[in-house]
């Protein structure tokens, strides 16, 4: 008996030891790795046309065209957005605080809501700056976020919740380079690390 | 013959690493949870699991005080489009791991009951589909970019 389960261990150890070795394989490498190795800033084949937007912002308010003369950095998102939204303002705001200060004064950070129905001023006035104290947070009424998503090709859509639950919002993740002029310029992909963001401002500024 | 093969059993269990077979053979590593804003609602508690037993394992069901409502989420990707969407289980194959990561699965903390701080400990439990539990307590951490944090995550740090 007991040899019995001798060889019948010998022989699944076995197949396990041939398993392992032939079908193992680890864990595929962070995703966030294989967007640094995008260029930086590589223009998609079609840019969506960007272009001013007047949103509210915490002081009342806010246009892309405050910002002329500066590079701004234009994200999309909701407050509500655990990981994804955290990430891209992350690296945002990090970058900004790698620049030189003569560089930080020449840029700006603006994150639109994608869920103006909770997303009120108050509410960004306290979650932009977290992130650095050159973002700010704007919102706006349901078509005027509409007509600004539009303009950056940004998608979202509100999700159906359970019963008491909050809803999340399914939405594109880039961050859009606006240049001096105002103009797009370029829209980096999600986990975008840093230094891709100061490459990209940089570059703007020569 | 039937030597031979007591041989080679004694052989392969030799050159197995050796393993604590007492436990289910669950071990998380690294657990942390994202400082988010002040007033923002929800956040992420994010691990890594591994699974040296012979049997694939789920996670089915996180808890913690910490939140009103607690749930396993993963990221989809579709055309750009970042989707959330609770998932009912969390796989960890046999002999393998399963990273919970930023933009994948997670932890969802919805509601939470206090604001939490940098350095806070999450008390979180974890059920997997053997009935086992594991306790963890996951720091909260104020995450950097992604690209700077993977390399943490193959620590051998046992809780
Ligand atoms: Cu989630």
């Amino acid at each position: 008996m007991k040899q019995r389960i001798l060889i019948a261990s010998a022989l699944i150890l076995g197949v396990l030891l041939v398993w392992l070795a032939f079908f193992w394989q680890p864990p595929a490498t962070d995703t966030a790795n294989r967007a640094s190795n995008d260029t930086p800033g590589s223009h998609a084949p079609s840019l969506p046309p960007g272009g001013d937007f007047s949103l509210q912002g915490p002081q009342g308010p806010l246009s892309l065209a405050d910002y002329r003369g500066r590079i701004v950095l234009v994200y999309f998102g909701y407050t509500f957005c655990p990981d994804v939204c955290p990430t891209a303002l992350s690296a945002m705001g990090q970058a900004f605080s790698m620049l030189t200060p003569e560089e930080q004064a020449g840029v700006a950070g603006v994150f639109v809501s994608v869920d103006p129905e909770r997303d009120t001023t108050d509410v960004l006035k306290a979650y932009a700056p977290f992130f650095h104290p050159q973002i700010v947070g704007v919102t706006g009424s349901v078509d005027d976020i509409a007509r600004v998503a539009r303009q950056y090709g940004v998608r979202y859509m509100k999700q159906k919740a359970d019963d008491g639950k909050p809803y999340s919002v399914d939405h594109t993740s880039f961050t859009y380079v606006i240049d001096a002029s105002g103009k797009l310029i370029a829209q980096l992909p999600h986990g975008s690390p840093p230094q891709a963001i100061i490459d990209m401002i940089r570059t703007l500024r020569k | 013959m039937r030597r031979v093969l007591i041989g080679l059993s004694l052989l392969l269990c030799a050159t197995l690493p050796p393993t604590t077979y007492a436990d289910d053979g669950i071990a998380v590593q690294d657990p942390y949870v994202r400082l988010v804003p002040p007033g923002a609602p929800t956040t992420g508690a994010f691990m890594v699991i591994s699974n040296s037993s012979a049997a694939d394992r789920k996670l089915i069901r996180a808890a913690s005080p910490a939140a009103k409502t607690v749930e396993l989420h993963t990221h989809l990707n579709e055309n750009g489009v970042m989707k959330m969407r609770p998932v009912p289980d969390i796989e960890i194959k046999a002999g393998g791991r399963t990273e919970l990561k930023p933009g994948s699965y997670h932890v969802m903390l919805i509601d939470m009951t206090k604001p939490l701080q940098e350095g806070d400990e999450v008390p979180i439990d974890l059920t997997f589909d053997d009935g086992s539990t594991q306790h963890i307590a996951a720091p909260v951490r104020r995450i950097q970019s992604a690209p700077a944090m993977p390399a943490a995550a193959h620590g051998g740090m046992k809780h």
